[in-house]
């Protein structure tokens, strides 16, 4: 057997491959089930009033209509992720007697199609006492602000801090001590499908609910909940969904309102949210202010660095509190920091909530962490590459008291952009590359959610031919978990990827997961996924020893569908053959293997940690401000690649969303209300404008991933704000400390530069 | 949601005007549709009677003689002019200008006369066509009449339509020798509507060399296509220099009246302008020598 | 009051009667259960609706569907010949050109469209083809590379 392995490693087409490709793979979007009815939300247009009167009765009668619920049809329970703490489980979802945010639902309407539920809407009577309203979090945190949650005095929401060493001490010993702040605007997930759901309530009192859906469990769990039901009479179903990001792992109101709508007339409900309910109604990226002050010695030594972030949470703490800690933890990556402290503050204001984007607070802690870190190489006057490389962490480096690292490859992923960059040479005026790196967390250990069960779980069963059933709860929304996992499950039991049937949608079929979300399920699912394929491969290996009788010092393995002694392969037996043998002697019982995962004294934070440095290269036109994208080149080390072509993917499009953030995207706001919930006016990079991107694996071994796998996904959206501020910074000399780094800010910042130059 | 809606799909101009006269000021007219179907589904337009011309087939050409110049039906789709072999040799500006527009599958189908009679500042062909001082027919069943395409705009999404008239044609005269014309458009993101546009067209006086004529035209610098005319003041007569150019810009900055929105403060625009104008008469003029 | 539609889908005639107000995308969607289509913005902005009507890529969200009137109209499920997948469906799977693949419909119908009419593009010429089409998942390169290697020959028609 001369290849290390036999599947992964290796371009594979994904299994959901050919059903996207022609069309037929069936969405949420797409469901129709007979006598269903169409659901419409009324949402609030004032950014924070009570409820004073609701009359419902008009769009009752109107024909069509089969029911109008609110807030008092349902049990009055609060919803939230961090079942850990009830005061944080704070959305109604439907509310009862206050709205908090522009979007916030007060009805759901169910009728015999869109066009009607929508017309409906219209009949409902909502008076409204408007109250004052606050958009600022730091406004928010005022004495005398407008309240919006009773037990959150001064609208704090959760605060944070994360500390070792001693800070104030350290400065002392710096001879070089910055300090500056940084903002970082919201930004949409813009799945191109919507949020939604299909609810059908049977009259045997249990819930199926199809959903676009990153986590089916929580949904499951979170649904019954609010509900009253038991979680395992409600059964939650991912068809193929059309992409997440953050967005789908928290109960919706597309899922709550269709659920209560269709218990209540026992009827499937499908609603399916506008793209404009879906800018303005779901979850955002939290948006963030940062203080940073570092210190250093004029070797470029780090010693000490503070940190303090308000963000804006919303009107809800949705996945917040968890964005407000990650980022307190990133803005300490990549480097070795002997003395840190974060305080963080999530502030609730009159806004859509803020929540998770693709990232969960590393883009915003690397922007401004990044660029902190050129302008001390500057002050120092050290190459930017060599201060970061002097100061990064290494191998088996634990992060005083908050997370331990094994596999770090961080040096060659220097070295690799080092060379890109004297590749490079001398750029033209206005050009500039500027580097940002990004340590990233390769499954959050977090279990605020309160789950009894393991993190991950997967149970694979052989068939009489051969053929396997891999059962698992990884939802895959776009980012290839069902093939990674199937490729994984392949390897370890030696047979091919076409053998595998992957069974991830079902929460009555697949064990628990937590779900797609903090870059779980390559390392967390994977390794639960190869305990089961190794538990079942243990047991056909008993019958092939009893067949092939080896010395006892001799171990067996399979791959390719053969069952080989390891030290002299080319004697095996058929893995087929064995299939049916052991099936046998089990009394026709199919072999079933189990496995799972959860990390344990790992740190609090992850079990592994992915890393990379990227350039990314600029032009900017000083004339207009317009920063042109040239190249984007990312070296990172997502230890073993499960699947090549499915890394490139995950390198190109976790680029483009991170260059979004970075340049163009953002959601104005007018007194809570969004200014731009359209495609079009929310400015996204399309093919023309997306640049060339190179993506260099760099070769490591984790030993907390199954075959020293890690995440390759998430961590890549980190660097690219910081490398491209850093980059426009060396093209023209100006630094814009607030993203998105608009043409106007530019142009601004350039204005400003060239009056300074002339008073002098 | 789209209302409900009386439906007729006129294949003949003769059918479309009576059926304008009919139905006085209870209709709308779709073409393309890829600017009225926005804000039909989005229920911003209700109209009681849509009128589909897109089923006119004598309103689709593309003409040219070098008497009556290009003559295009306001049917022609933008993909039409965009590949065009006779707008490619001898107006290609017009084609470079279409190559930008939004987006394939939106010039497709969408049509040049639905583009002007959307009457968006923003719109990247009433600028072009400005500069190269066209006109336009207007029909209804009166009769016709001719106007130029700059005076069609009157404001924001405001054209000097009324009620019973019908775009039908859009007229280029042929363009002058010694003549070069150029458009650009700013924006972020490649196929965004402008942020400001530019469309500049210069005549050089042929011996002396110096500009006999100009025109500039702004988009999305004002409630409708503008020009800049002191800065055509400016450079007319003159020879064009560099420092010149600069100054046109800088004056034509002072003529607008942008709007400040989510995209772009009007501060910004105007700066933009100053930039754009001057780059733009730059490569206009660059144009005008090589023809 | 509903109205005659007469138009071929897929090589597929058809004879509909449809109110006026209806979009083509609905047409294809709910009246033919050609679901591969999707809807994805109200503003005709993200392409996800697009299909081939007359050879020509176009938003099917932004055309009444009787003004589809006589047209020949190819939706993704009209690529492959029976079994046999079309080149740029091949391409796209080797290339993993698609991921949660909402877009890739569309995605797909520009492409063919493009490629169709200008079957030597230059690698500009390939983005600008795609440019109407929104994808949040793959970042456009490896859409552009399975195109690519379409227009180099590396994949055949199928007979």
């Amino acid at each position: 057997m001369s290849d290390k392995y036999a599947v992964i490693g290796k371009s594979q087409i994904k299994v959901d491959g050919p059903a996207k490709v022609t069309g037929s793979a069936k969405y949420t979007f797409d469901m129709i089930l007979p006598n269903m009815l169409y659901g419409k939300i009324l949402r609030s247009p004032h950014p924070h009033a009570k409820i004073l009167k609701m009359d419902t009765s008009r769009a009752e009668k109107m024909i069509g209509v089969k029911a109008v619920l609110t807030g008092k049809d349902t049990l009055g329970r609060k919803n939230g992720v961090w079942r850990r703490f009830p005061e944080l489980c704070d959305e109604e979802i439907l509310c009862r007697e206050k709205v908090r945010y522009i979007g916030d639902p007060v009805a759901a309407i169910a009728a015999v199609d869109e066009e009607t539920a929508e017309a409906a809407l219209d009949l409902i009577d909502v008076e409204y006492e408007p109250l004052p309203a606050v958009f600022d979090p730091l406004e928010g945190m005022k004495e005398g602000a407008p309240q919006l949650h009773e037990h959150a005095e001064r609208n704090i929401n959760v605060t944070r801090r994360i500390e070792w060493g001693d800070v104030s001490e350290a400065f002392e010993k710096c001879d070089v001590i910055l300090e500056d702040q940084f903002h970082t605007s919201s930004q949409a997930h813009l799945c191109m499908e919507t949020h939604g759901a299909v609810a059908d309530f049977g009259f045997d009192g249990k819930l199926t609910v199809w959903t676009s859906t990153q986590s089916n469990y929580y949904i499951q769990v979170l649904l019954s909940t609010m509900l009253g039901l038991r979680e395992g009479d409600v059964r939650v179903v991912k068809p193929p969904s059309g992409g997440g990001f953050g967005s789908k792992f928290e109960l919706d109101s597309a899922q709550f309102c269709a659920a209560l709508l269709s218990q209540k007339l026992r009827r499937p409900v499908k609603i399916i949210l506008t793209r404009e309910e879906e800018f303005t109604a779901t979850k955002r990226k939290t948006p963030m202010s940062y203080y940073v002050k570092v210190g250093a010695k004029k070797d470029g030594t780090f010693l000490a660095k503070e940190v303090r972030v308000v963000t804006e949470g919303g009107a809800y703490t949705a996945m917040g509190a968890t964005a407000l800690t990650l980022t307190g933890f990133y803005s300490c990556m990549p480097y070795k920091w002997p003395n840190y402290r974060y305080d963080g503050y999530r502030v609730y204001t009159n806004t859509a909530p803020t929540s998770a984007l693709r990232g969960f607070g590393a883009p915003q802690a690397y922007f401004a962490g990044e660029s902190m870190i050129d302008v001390l190489a500057a002050e120092i006057k050290m190459d930017p590459l060599e201060i970061r490389r002097k100061n990064a962490i290494t191998p088996n480096y634990e992060v005083p008291g908050q997370a331990y690292i094994q596999s770090c490859g961080l040096k060659e992923c220097y070295e690799a952009i080092e060379k890109h960059i004297q590749k490079r040479g001398k750029l033209p005026p206005n050009r500039g590359i500027g580097i940002g790196n990004y340590a990233f967390m390769s499954g959050g250990i977090f279990n605020w959610f309160n789950t009894p069960y393991a993190f991950s779980a997967a149970t694979v069963k052989i068939n009489i031919d051969g053929k396997v059933d891999l059962f698992t709860g990884a939802c895959d929304t776009g980012q290839g978990s069902d093939t990674t996992l199937a490729m994984i499950c392949a390897e370890e039991l030696g047979v091919h990827l076409d053998d595998i049937r992957v069974h991830a949608e079902d929460t009555d079929l697949g064990p628990a997961d937590l779900g797609s979300w903090g870059s779980r399920e390559t390392l967390m699912n994977g390794n639960a996924v190869k305990m089961a394929a190794a538990d079942a491969k243990r047991q056909l290996l008993e019958f092939a020893y009893a067949k092939m009788k080896p010395n006892v010092v001799y171990d067996l393995d399979i791959k390719d569908h053969k069952i080989y002694m390891v030290d002299r392969p080319e004697r095996s037996i058929s893995y087929f053959d064995i299939v049916q043998d052991t099936i046998r002697a089990k009394e026709g019982q199919t072999v079933i293997g189990r496995g799972h995962y959860t990390p344990h004294r790992k740190g609090m934070v992850s079990p592994a940690w992915g890393f990379g440095v990227q350039a990314v290269e600029v032009e900017v036109d000083p004339e207009t401000g317009k920063v042109k994208l040239i190249e984007i080149v990312t070296a990172h080390d997502c230890g073993q690649v499960i699947n090549p072509v499915g890394v490139i993917g995950q390198v190109e499009g976790a680029t483009m969303l991170a260059a979004g953030g970075a340049f163009c995207e953002e959601q104005p706001m007018d007194n809570g209300k969004i200014l731009n919930p359209s495609i079009g006016d929310y400015k996204v990079l399309r093919s023309l404008d997306m640049p060339k991107t190179v993506g260099i694996e760099v070769d490591t071994y984790e030993p907390e991933g199954p075959f020293g796998a890690k995440e390759a996904g998430e961590g890549l959206t980190s660097p690219t704000g910081g490398a491209m501020a850093n980059a426009v910074y060396n093209a023209v000399g100006v630094r814009i400390k607030d993203q998105p780094i608009t043409p106007e800010k530019v142009l601004n910042a350039l204005k400003e530069k060239e009056k300074g130059r002339k008073k002098k | 949601m789209i209302n409900d809606f009386e439906y007729d799909a006129p294949k003949t101009l003769k059918e479309a005007l009576s059926l304008l006269d009919k139905y006085r000021e209870d209709y709308k007219i779709i073409a393309g549709g890829q600017s009225l179907l926005i804000m039909m589904r989005q229920g911003l337009i209700k109209p009681e009677h849509l009128i589909d011309i897109k089923g006119i087939s004598e309103l689709n050409y593309v003409k040219f003689d070098s008497n009556k110049g290009l003559r295009m039906g306001a049917l022609t789709t933008h993909s039409t002019l965009e590949k065009s072999p006779v707008i490619k040799k001898s107006f290609g500006v017009i084609a470079e200008m279409e190559k930008r527009l939004a987006s394939i599958q939106t010039r497709n189908w969408g049509s040049i006369g639905g583009n002007l009679c959307h009457g968006d500042p923003a719109g990247d062909l009433a600028p072009v066509l400005i500069a190269l001082n066209a006109t336009l027919t207007v029909a209804s069943i009166h009769g016709e009449r001719n106007m130029l395409v700059e005076g069609f705009f009157l404001d924001y999404f405001e054209t000097a339509l009324e009620y019973g008239d019908l775009l039908t044609e859009i007229q280029v005269p042929t363009i002058p020798s010694n003549t070069g014309t150029a458009y650009t458009k700013f924006n972020v993101i490649e196929s965004d509507m402008a942020t400001v546009g530019v469309g500049v067209s210069i005549t050089l006086a042929p011996k002396e060399g110096h500009c006999k004529d100009v025109r500039i035209v702004l988009a999305n610098a004002a409630p409708k296509p503008m020009r800049a005319k002191q800065a055509e003041e400016l450079l007319r007569g003159k020879k064009i220099t560099d420092p010149l150019l600069k100054e046109a810009g800088e004056i034509a900055s002072t003529e607008t009246e942008p709007i400040s929105d989510i995209h772009a403060s009007a501060e910004y625009r105007k700066e933009l302008v100053k930039v754009l104008v001057k780059q733009l008469s730059k490569e206009a003029h660059l144009r005008a020598k090589q023809a | 009051m509903r109205k005659e539609l007469k138009f071929t889908v897929n090589g597929q005639p058809y004879e509909l009667y449809v109110k006026p107000k209806t979009l083509l995308v609905d047409v294809l969607r709910n009246e033919l259960g050609l679901t591969g289509t999707k809807k994805g913005c109200e503003s005709s902005s993200c392409g996800v609706c697009t299909i081939i009507l007359n050879g020509m890529a176009v938003k099917s969200c932004s055309i009444l569907a009787l003004q589809a009137e006589g047209a020949e109209i190819t939706t993704v499920e009209g690529l492959a010949k029976g079994d046999q997948l079309h080149p740029l469906q091949k391409a796209f799977l080797d290339y993993g050109a698609y991921q949660c693949g909402f877009c890739t419909p569309g995605m797909l119908a520009s492409a063919k469209a493009f490629l169709d009419e200008n079957p030597k593009p230059t690698e500009e010429e390939i983005k600008e083809a795609i440019d109407g089409n929104v994808c949040r998942c793959t970042g456009y390169n490896s859409i552009i590379r399975a195109m690519t290697a379409v227009v180099n020959g590396d994949y055949k028609e199928a007979k």
